[in-house]
């Protein structure tokens, strides 16, 4: 590597000093060549120019010697082609090395945001959590819950509210999936692991009850995205009884989604829209665009 | 099926019935609703033969938004009753002839249907036998199917592109505010306006 970079130089300077020959021999004999023998000051100069040349040229060849034959032929993958192409206005390349450049600079700026973000918030809920083991311990207290106590817990909830009824399936093993309605305003498919929720769709009165897809209104995905949210908030690897709990609680606040105003901007609706965000602890009704 | 409410929209004195869609499709396109295609709502009247007893009137509808059916409003003296049935029921109707004989001259709305989130807005035309009579202006909030629940909302929705021309419910809404809502509520409440539209036209029935 050393010896291409000192060959590379020495055809530089063999190159800057044949254009310099070129030059004073363009520009011929110059005012300060002075009025006597200015002829032979001038082949002089000219000579001694040329003696350079000659001596920069067996730099090269020294260098070139130097070099040894590269092994094999070199990759270069789908740069290759760039030699069919040899006019550079029709290979575009550099706006596109330019905007694949802003790219990476971006992806690079988000990731490393969301990487502050995701670890200020511990919203990890999996076995893959390499914690400590006191922590671990506790989390699989919450995954690892006989299906008669979760039957307890969600039957103690569904007491605990008039107008929303509840009932337990298990399609998947011991893990309960809870279709709940609330009043005729709207249902919902909660899947549990254990205690802990692990997945809710929000859907229309009169929708088909199924967990996989999204409800045809906006309002309906909207409190899905919504429930997610909640649902990561009120978890608690401590206490998943108490977590489940809550949620219901302030699911239970959506009862009156159509019937009750923004708290903040007074009217029903915003981008056509009704109030869709619940305060997780006031349970007060607020617009999207409202809540901050 | 959600809550539908159905609002005659006033005439102006200078504008024509083409120019007042316009201006409301300006509206509500400035919302930022869009078009999906046209809908057609349509009442035949048949009225009984009076050698039969006492009259009795059969309105028959059809409604875009449900193609496969055919809703029928017998209306007696004393009460009406609502049937919903398919495509069949129109032949059905043609055998009919000898006791209802046709009578009142076909009443249509028609004109485009625009989708704004979970709103469903149709600006009708309303004509009899092809003459113009004024415009009725449909909005239906799909998510919500309990008049009840979304009075406050639909009332701020209407006001919010008619104006403050929107008072009140419709009367036939009123006493069923806790069911769920159905498809004849819809038809009941383009009957309601047909009849109106048709007694100031002068037509009987």
């Amino acid at each position: 590597m050393e010896n291409l970079y000192a060959a590379l130089t020495s055809v530089k300077v063999l190159r800057c000093s044949v254009g310099q020959i070129f030059n004073s021999l363009a520009n011929g004999i110059r005012a300060d060549h002075g009025e006597e023998g200015r002829d032979t000051k001038f082949l002089s100069e000219i000579e001694e120019l040329l003696n350079a040349v000659t001596h920069h040229l067996r730099d090269v060849e020294q260098a070139v010697n130097n070099l040894s034959q590269p092994p094999g032929p070199l990759t270069l993958g789908n740069t290759n082609f760039l030699s069919q192409e040899c006019t550079q206005e029709r290979q575009a390349l550099y706006s596109q090395l330019v905007l694949s450049y802003k790219w990476t600079d971006k992806i690079h700026e988000y990731s490393n945001h969301a990487a502050a973000l995701l670890s200020q918030n511990s919203l990890k809920r999996s076995y893959m959590n390499p914690g400590s083991a006191k922590r671990r311990r506790t989390q699989t207290s919450s995954h690892n819950v006989s299906p008669q106590a979760v039957d307890t817990v969600i039957s103690a909830i569904d007491r605990q509210f008039n107008d929303m009824t509840m009932s337990i399936s298990r399609p998947f093993a011991t893990n309960a999936v809870l279709q709940v309605s609330l009043g005729r305003v709207l249902q919902a498919v909660i899947a549990f692991k254990g205690l802990m929720i692990e997945w809710v769709v929000v859907k229309g009165y009169g929708e088909a009850f199924d967990l996989w897809t999204d409800s045809r209104h906006k309002v309906f995905r909207k409190i899905t995205e919504n429930s997610h949210a909640a649902m990561l908030h009120f978890y608690s690897p401590t206490l998943p009884e108490l977590a489940v709990r809550s949620f219901m609680t302030w699911f239970h606040s959506y009862i009156t989604l159509f019937s009750e105003p923004c708290k903040k901007c007074g009217s029903h609706l915003h981008c056509a829209l009704p109030p869709t965000w619940r305060d997780l602890r006031t349970l007060e009704p607020f617009h999207e665009e409202c809540k901050l | 099926m959600g809550v539908t409410i159905l609002h005659q929209f006033p005439m102006l004195e200078n504008r024509t019935g083409p120019q007042t869609i316009e201006f409301l499709t300006k509206r509500i396109v400035a919302l930022g609703a869009v078009q999906m295609g046209q809908f057609l709502v349509d009442c035949d009247s048949y009225i009984s033969m009076p050698s039969l007893g006492p009259q009795r009137t059969v309105h028959v509808l059809h409604n875009s938004e449900q193609p496969a059916s055919v809703f029928s409003i017998l209306e007696t003296n004393t009460k009406t009753i609502p049937l919903v049935a398919d495509g069949l029921f129109d032949l059905l109707m043609l055998k009919m002839t000898p006791i209802y004989t046709k009578k009142v001259a076909k009443i249509e709305s028609k004109g485009p249907r625009f989708e704004l989130a979970d709103f469903c807005i149709k600006l009708g035309s309303v004509t009899i036998s092809q003459n113009f009579k004024g415009v009725l202006v449909e909005v239906e909030y799909r998510p919500c199917v309990v008049p009840s629940n979304c009075v406050g909302l639909m009332r701020e929705f209407l006001q919010g592109f008619l104006g403050s021309c929107v008072q009140s419910l419709p009367a036939c809404l009123q006493n069923k505010m806790d069911e769920v809502y159905q498809p004849m509520d819809t038809i009941q409440q383009y009957l309601d306006h047909f009849l109106n539209f048709r007694k100031m036209a002068g037509y009987s029935g």
